[in-house]
This record gives structure tokens, C-alpha cells and sequence, in this order.
């Protein structure tokens, strides 16, 4: 061989393309009676980034939890550069320059940046060597971070990039990222594939991006490969597919529903539709009475920082305002502020006219404000709770005689909630704990619909969740608005909020930005909004 | 899941939860027996090794003196009954902060605050006997509860970590009853002018608890006034909406707040209980199991409350056979002494028999939790599959 470092050969001898990163042919892996990987075919190559593209459960996961060793497959070869290999751990595949970025973080909250950075090597603790690669690789690839800052004060955008660092570092030859932008932004997606294009065409690594967003797909990667239902049902390049042709692949039929399209962030299809939304009327919504006013809200955290400033906002009767955002802006605060989990340093929160009490322990949920929180372990629920006391939580009331619980109420109303919500629980006396997530959100649901309020909340409603769960979720938000209820939608997807709100809020650094209607609002004015930039 | 998924709720019960029958529940009690089994023939290998190396005795020497003490006539299970009676007290009171997600490790301070005031009211108020033992232990239970109240106050107003409050409050409590025995104007002894060591008098007989005797069979009252406090407050936790919120907040204090439950008053209140009982507990055990104080009073009984607490996980019912085996090891740990075994080694034994008696729920806790987490996945992988049926059928 000419060349005196073959990983950065661009071709291979016979300079026939990218030379081939990964190999994967004929893996098999059943879980019980399900089969997760079912004769998968896979390739990698370097120099180019391969999307892998499915819905939850289609089996990208398993794959990828095969390449990297965490499981060993049934069935099937795997060859890396041209050798075949057994990778029966995670450092095995780590030694073969195999590397992934997990979509749930694995930093430390309490250490900062350079240490997480360090964590899990073996060799003696430097500090200032440490701290220069941080540096260092921060600078090279644009991911901005500071090496003394402490994860627990980061945003979520931020965490990925200490990931994405601590992953550097090591210098892997593949790389793996899994879902990545489910808790970005727009421009910080844009930023992750900007690093990502830079690693593949500079340096010649190969890149593989899990996702189930087509937009990302489309505008990020090099090839596709489409899973469903743990078959691999299409590869193409990407540059010779489309949007619909791609949905179309991995849903298995074609894309009709607005809540699809939301969830699959079919940007365009979820324009169109709200575009030619016949019952959309905004001048009739406005004329409708506030619900839900919020009046210059001030919230300050620890060290004198303005979680929220002077943040104003009503929401009307029967109308969903959807706050766009980039992560980490002010919207958990916001979302802790109308959980009456923080208190107002300035200003007011009224329902229906009425200043209710901030801070104090359920004053928001007695005014009639339901809130679906963004992480329903933290707040929304109680794991080691039963089902049935996760239906009821502090709306004692209705399951009491006398001063007295009522355990028999609380069955009753679990009972009617499970079946009228249709949450998958083997009974109403099971943990919470053990129910899948989608089961758990609808738990939240039932609970906060069934208290009959005035205001709902939802915060990220559909982050996590699979097509079909999605679809419900957008569904039963419109069925709340329809029945009279003040919806507010905090996400930071703006298909999302596009194709589900009558106006967009949007904030930033926790104050408002501007509102614009749906029909007058594009994506450029939005983003500039969501860059600081006011209306 | 679709909106036209056709599985329904029962489809998926096999799938989540296996089939349920009286089997599974029979294996449970047959684990749990088995590891208490084994962990306790393990703590009696290692307490037996280490009386063998320290002292003549045998290990079956150990074994008849912890028995003859503590179950081998009425006198003896009197006396096992007697020392669980402040334990089971204390107890009581801290499966109400434990409910609440509040840990905290005062209740030896409460418990010698609860006898000073105790010994207060009685010595110096001049009462006759029936309003003095009265008003005597209500003045315990307030000691113990404004001490416990100053480690809530802290934590709610300052933020002061409550197990740090609490644990530093005992060493204060230690200090204000030597200050109390160390003066004669307050608790300490006085015979014809001669002043004694700190230690406060005798209790006059009439002063005292009235006993149970049956036949051979002698114990303090106090048993009674404990298993009435075990029974109000596992029916108040189980049934009332206190018990639910506390239950809410300690399982999980977010949610319990956005949901209306207020940490101060739940959980600041059941750190205040906790101190009321602890101090009742001090106030019964100065009028019914040890008439006068001296510095170190009480010992490790308060702590073995916390313990009885602790290995019943919550459970208000469990602590009463927890605290009576403690008591247990106490009355037969007085006989231990008496055979000439050194008190340090007696207490190492008993911490081994305790740490035995706090294993096999560990071992269940983590086991439990794995379990949960398995089905908690199987429920995933049972969506995936009737998701797959779906669309099949699409």
C-alpha cells in the first residue's frame, strides 16, 4: 500500500469509491416472540454520513446495540475494514474504533465538563491535558462549551456536546449517533450537522444517524437504510428519494394524517395542511375571553439569573398557543411556574380573571390549570405508585367519604379512566413504574382531562413517543381546545407547533419574542425569534 | 398504538404480568424465609466465632444466656416486652417521616429531651401521682416534638440538610441532660445535703407506670399505650388523606407538589411527629422500664428504634415484631452480660443479629426493582408486537 495511514485512504486499492467501514450481513435477534433484526443487511462507508431510518421499535436500536457490542446477535457476520470480527462488548467495539452518542445522556450532573470529559479512562487524572482537548476538539468542530462548567447548569443542546466531545476524544473511526436532535433546536441541529459533515469529508470517518425525522434524513445524510418491523425494507442514496417516498417506506403505507406528518417532521405536509385548515377563524378565536394570562412573570434562579423575564402571554378560550423555543429558554421554568413548583419574583399568573397564588403547593391545579409535564417521571407521576392513586395524585375530593380514602372510589375512577383514555395496564393496581411510556403519558392525560380544567399545559407531549402515540397525544390536545380549554403547547419542534397552534409565542432567553398567527407565520421570521431577534 | 388498534387491555395481561396464581405468592414467603434463614445462621456463625476468640464461653453459652434472658419464662418475655415497649414507640413515630421522604436519625436527642421533661414535670411540679405520670409524658412528647421541630424549622426556612440537623441536635441533647443532672436545682440528686453524681433520683414507686401482672409474667403498662399509638397511626396512614399525601410526597416530592401537597406542613409535620413520639418514648421509658437517669441514658435504644423503623420498610404493622425482637436481644443481652462476656462484645453480637435481621430486604428491594424493570420492557416489546400486527393486517 502506498499510503503510510490507511484510515485515511479515501478509496480503497482498486480506487473504487469510500472504502467500506462496516459490514453487517444476516443479523438475527429475537427477544421471546419478538424478532427485533431479521436477516439485516448493513453497510457503512467512510467519507460518508449513512442515515438509518425507522419508526420506534423497527429494529435500528438492536442493530446498532449489535455493532457496539452491547448485545450479541443470534445470527449474522460483522466485518469492520474488511476483517471480520466478534464484538462481544462494548470496549471490544470501542478498540475497534466504534463509538456512539446515546440519545439519553450519560453525564454526570454534579462534575463539569472536563471531568465528564476524563470519566471512565484509566490512566492518571490531567487536568490541564484535559482541559486543552476539550479546548481543543470544541474549537475544531464548533461545539461551543465551556471545560469548567458544571453539566447540571448546561442545556440539553449543550450536554450532546460533551457527549459528542467525551466521544472524540477517543478518536473512534465510526461513529454512531442515535436520534440526536430530539432535544435540539433547529439551528442546533443544523450546528450537529454541520460537525458531522466536517468529520466525514475531513477526516474520513464514517458516521452513522439514527432517526425517524425525514428532514434530518434528507438534508444530513449520504445513503439511507429504511428498517421496519426488524427487516431492512429500502436503501437508497438520498439525494434520488424524496420525503414521501421516504415515509412511505417506513411506515408502510402512505402518509395521510396531520399527526403523522407532524410526527415523522414532514415539514411540508404539516404546512400545507395548516394552510388549508378549513375551521382555523382568528379573528373569532381572539374575540374569545382570555383563559389563561400571564402578566410580565419574572422567575430568578440561583446567582441572580432570569429564568423568566417580563414574560407576558393569555391564551383565549378554546385556542392552542404553541410556544416555540430553543431548548433551555425559560420554558421549564415556565412549565414549573404553572406546576406552582417556583414562585414569581415580579408579575402574575390569572385564570379565568382570578390572580392565583404562586408557589403555593397546587394552587395552579385548584385555578383549573392542568399541566402534561415535559419529563412526567420528574413531576407528572408517582412510580412506585399504583395506576389507580397515579389517576387521582392530590384530587382527593372525589374519592373520599368523610375525611376518609376511599379505596373503592379510587378503583371506580381508575377503571372508568382506563378505559375511556385506553391505557395498556394489566390492572388498575399495578406499579406505575411498570407501564411502557406512551402508557404512562396517558396516565398524565386522563388524570389532568378528567379534573375538567380550564387551562392545559403540555410540554414536549410528544417527545418520546412513537407514531401512533403521537397521533393520539395531537389528537386529544385539538379535542381539549374543541371542548373549550385554553391550550398551551411548549415544544421545541416547530412542526410540532405548526401544525397543532391558531398562534406561536416565542421565547427566548425567558422573554417573549413576539406572537404571530399561523397563517402569517414562516419559518424564517420564527427562527429569526427563536435567534433573540424580536419581531 | 394506532387510534384502531384492536388489542385491548386483557390481551396484554398474560404478556405483562404471566399468569397469577397462589404458586408465585407461596415462592415469595418461601424466599423470604429461606434468605432471613440463611442470613441469621451466617450472623450466628460470625458472633460464635467471635465469642470463641475473645472470651471462654462457648458458642452455645451465647445462644442459652441470650435465651434464658430474653424468652425462657414469663419474667423473661416481660422483661423482652419491657425493653421493646420505648423501642416500638420511637418507631411508630418514624414510619410517618419515612412515609413522607423524610430522613432523619434524631430521635436519640428527642428521646433524653423527652425524659428531662418528663423528669421536669414529675420531680418538680409537686403533682399527685395520676396527673404527674400524665402530664409528665404529654411534657415528654412536646420536648421531643419542639426538638425535632427546630431540625424542621431549619430545613424548611434554611435548607439545613434534616439528617445533619438531627444528627448534630443529639449531641446537643446529650449535653442539655448532663446539664440538667449536673445541677441540683434541675434533675440531679441531692440525699441530706451530700450531692451525688450526675444522676437524677430514684422515681418513687407510685410515680411509675402501673405494671401487668399475670402469674409470673410482669411488664410495664407502657406496652399498652404503644400498641394503641401502632394501631391509630397505621389506620390514620392507610386510610386518611394525610396518609395518602405523605405517602405522595415521599415517593415523589414534584409531583406531590404540583399536585397540592405542601412539604412544610407534611413533611416538616411528620418530622415533628417523629419527635413527639421519640419523646414520649424517653418519658415512658423513665416511668416504666429505668426510674432514674444517669448520663448515657438510654443508650442505643432510640437507635434501635430507628432500626425497627427501618427493617420494617414503612410497614406500621411490621414494627411490632421487629421491636419486640430487639427488645428481645436487649433483655437477653442483659443476661449475656451477666455470664461475664465483655458489653462491648454483647453489643457487636447484637449489631450482627441486626444487620442479619436488614439484609434479606435489601436483597428483596433491588430484586424487586429489577423485576419491574423487566416487565416494564416486556410491555414495550408487547406494543411493539401488536403494533406489528397492526400494520400486518394493514
Amino acid at each position: 500500500m502506498s499510503d503510510a495511514n490507511p484510515a485515511i485512504t479515501l478509496t480503497d486499492e482498486a480506487g473504487n469509491g469510500p472504502r467500506v467501514a462496516v459490514k453487517m450481513r444476516g443479523i438475527i435477534k429475537r427477544y421471546a416472540s419478538v424478532i427485533a433484526c431479521d436477516q439485516v443487511d448493513f453497510e457503512v462507508r467512510r467519507g460518508e454520513i449513512q442515515g438509518l431510518l425507522g419508526q420506534n421499535g423497527a429494529g435500528k436500536s438492536t442493530l446498532m446495540k449489535v455493532l457496539t457490542g452491547v448485545i450479541t446477535p443470534d445470527a449474522g457476520s460483522i466485518e469492520i475494514d474488511g476483517q471480520q470480527v466478534v464484538i462481544s462488548s462494548p470496549q471490544e467495539a470501542g478498540a475497534l474504533g466504534i463509538a456512539m452518542v446515546h440519545q439519553h445522556f450519560s453525564v454526570i450532573d454534579a462534575l463539569t465538563v472536563w471531568e465528564n470529559v476524563t470519566l471512565g479512562e484509566r490512566t492518571k487524572l490531567d487536568k490541564s491535558g484535559a482541559v486543552k482537548a476539550v479546548k481543543e476538539i470544541s474549537a475544531r468542530y464548533g461545539l461551543d462549551i465551556d471545560p469548567f462548567a458544571t453539566i447540571g447548569s448546561l442545556t440539553a443542546g449543550q450536554r450532546q456536546r460533551v457527549e459528542i466531545i467525551k466521544c472524540l476524544r477517543r478518536d473512534p473511526s465510526i461513529l454512531i449517533f442515535d436520534e440526536p436532535t430530539s432535544v435540539l433546536t433547529l439551528a442546533e441541529s443544523e450546528e450537529l450537522f454541520t460537525t458531522l459533515r466536517h468529520v466525514v469529508t475531513a477526516e474520513n470517518r464514517a458516521v452513522v444517524l439514527i432517526s425517524h425525522k425525514l428532514d434530518e434524513i434528507l438534508n444530513a445524510t449520504d445513503y439511507v437504510t429504511i428498517m421496519r418491523n426488524g427487516v431492512v425494507v429500502a436503501e437508497a442514496k438520498t439525494s434520488e428519494t424524496d420525503a414521501r417516498g421516504l415515509a412511505r417506506e417506513m411506515v408502510g403505507r402512505d402518509v395521510s394524517l396531520r399527526g403523522e406528518a407532524v410526527a415523522l417532521g414532514l415539514m411540508h405536509a404539516a404546512e400545507q395542511t395548516a394552510v388549508t385548515d378549513a375551521t382555523f377563524d382568528a379573528e373569532e378565536l381572539q374575540a374569545r375571553p382570555i383563559v389563561l394570562d400571564i402578566n410580565n412573570a419574572t422567575v430568578t434562579g440561583r446567582g441572580g439569573v432570569k429564568l423568566l423575564d417580563d414574560f407576558s402571554l393569555e391564551v383565549h378560550r378554546g385556542e392552542i398557543v404553541g410556544l416555540a423555543g430553543v431548548e433551555g429558554n425559560g420554558q421549564a421554568t415556565l412549565e414549573k411556574l404553572l406546576m406552582s413548583l417556583v414562585p414569581l419574583s415580579e408579575g402574575d399568573v390569572q385564570v379565568d380573571g382570578e390572580k392565583v397564588k404562586d408557589g403555593r403547593p397546587g394552587s395552579m391545579g385548584h385555578a383549573g390549570v392542568a399541566v402534561i409535564p415535559e419529563d412526567r417521571h420528574e413531576a407528572g407521576c408517582v412510580l412506585d405508585m399504583t395506576v389507580a392513586e397515579n389517576l387521582v395524585l392530590d384530587d382527593l375530593d372525589r374519592v373520599s367519604k368523610g375525611r376518609l380514602v376511599s379505596k373503592q372510589l379510587i378503583r371506580e375512577n381508575a377503571q372508568k379512566l382506563i378505559k375511556e383514555y385506553e391505557i395498556k395496564t394489566p390492572s388498575p393496581d399495578t406499579p406505575m413504574r411498570s407501564l411502557s411510556g406512551g402508557n404512562q403519558q396517558k396516565v398524565v392525560l386522563a388524570r389532568e382531562l378528567s379534573r375538567n380544567p380550564k387551562v392545559l399545559v403540555a410540554a414536549q407531549p410528544t417527545h418520546g413517543l412513537d407514531v401512533g402515540a403521537v397521533e393520539y397525544m395531537t389528537n386529544q390536545l385539538r379535542a381539549a381546545a374543541e371542548a373549550g380549554v385554553a391550550v398551551l403547547l411548549i415544544s421545541t419542534e416547530l412542526e410540532e407547533i405548526l401544525a397543532l397552534s391558531d398562534r406561536i409565542a416565542v421565547i427566548n432567553e425567558g422573554k417573549l419574542m413576539g406572537v404571530v398567527e399561523r397563517n402569517e407565520a414562516d419559518l424564517e421570521t420564527l427562527g429569526m425569534m427563536m435567534g433573540g431577534q424580536a419581531l | 398504538m394506532t387510534v384502531d388498534e384492536p388489542t385491548t387491555s386483557e390481551d396484554l395481561l398474560p404478556v405483562v404480568m404471566g399468569p397469577k396464581t397462589g404458586d408465585t405468592r407461596a415462592k415469595g414467603i418461601l424466599i423470604n424465609v429461606a434468605l432471613y434463614a440463611i442470613c441469621m445462621l451466617g450472623a450466628v456463625a460470625l458472633a460464635s466465632l467471635l465469642v470463641i476468640l475473645t472470651t471462654d464461653a462457648s458458642p452455645f453459652d451465647v445462644i442459652h444466656a441470650l435465651y434464658l434472658g430474653s424468652l425462657s419464662e414469663p419474667a423473661a418475655i416481660g422483661r423482652t416486652v419491657e425493653q421493646a415497649t420505648p423501642i416500638l414507640i420511637v418507631a411508630t413515630g418514624l414510619v410517618v417521616t419515612s412515609r413522607a421522604g423524610v430522613f432523619s436519625i434524631g430521635p436519640e436527642g428527642q428521646f433524653l429531651i423527652g425524659v428531662v421533661f418528663t423528669g421536669m414535670v414529675i420531680f418538680k411540679l409537686g403533682l399527685p401521682p395520676v396527673p404527674a405520670i400524665v402530664l409528665g409524658l404529654i411534657a415528654g412528647a412536646v420536648g421531643g416534638g419542639l426538638w425535632a421541630g427546630i431540625a424542621a424549622v431549619l430545613r424548611y426556612w434554611r435548607g439545613v440538610d434534616v439528617i445533619i440537623s438531627t444528627l448534630l441536635l443529639n449531641f446537643v441533647a446529650i449535653e442539655v441532660l448532663s446539664f440538667f443532672l449536673n445541677k441540683t436545682w434541675l434533675l440531679q440528686e441531692k440525699v441530706n445535703k451530700q450531692v451525688l453524681p450526675p444522676q437524677s433520683p430514684s422515681l418513687n414507686e407510685s410515680f411509675r407506670l402501673p405494671r401487668i401482672t399475670i402469674g409470673g409474667f410482669t411488664t410495664t403498662s407502657g406496652i399498652i399505650l404503644a400498641l394503641v399509638l401502632v394501631a391509630l397511626m397505621a389506620f390514620l396512614g392507610m386510610r386518611t388523606r394525610w396518609g395518602f399525601r405523605s405517602r405522595m410526597l415521599g415517593l415523589n416530592p414534584n409531583s406531590a407538589q404540583a399536585a397540592g401537597v405542601s412539604k412544610v406542613l407534611v413533611g416538616g409535620g411528620s418530622l415533628v411527629i417523629s419527635g413527639l413520639f421519640a419523646g414520649l418514648a424517653g418519658g415512658v421509658w423513665f416511668t416504666g422500664v429505668n426510674p432514674r437517669v444517669v448520663l448515657g441514658s438510654g443508650g442505643t435504644m432510640p437507635g434501635e428504634g430507628l432500626l425497627t423503623a427501618l427493617i420494617s420498610r414503612r410497614n406500621p404493622i411490621v414494627i411490632v415484631p421487629v421491636a419486640l425482637f430487639f427488645g428481645a436481644l436487649r433483655a437477653g443481652g442483659l443476661r449475656l452480660a451477666a455470664t461475664g462476656v465483655p458489653s462491648n462484645i454483647v453489643q457487636i453480637v447484637q449489631a450482627l443479629v441486626v444487620l442479619a435481621a436488614l439484609l434479606p430486604p435489601a436483597i428483596l428491594h433491588v430484586a424487586e426493582r429489577r423485576k419491574a424493570v423487566k416487565i416494564a420492557q416486556r410491555a414495550a416489546a408487547a406494543e411493539i408486537a401488536s403494533q406489528e400486527k397492526v400494520e400486518v393486517a394493514a
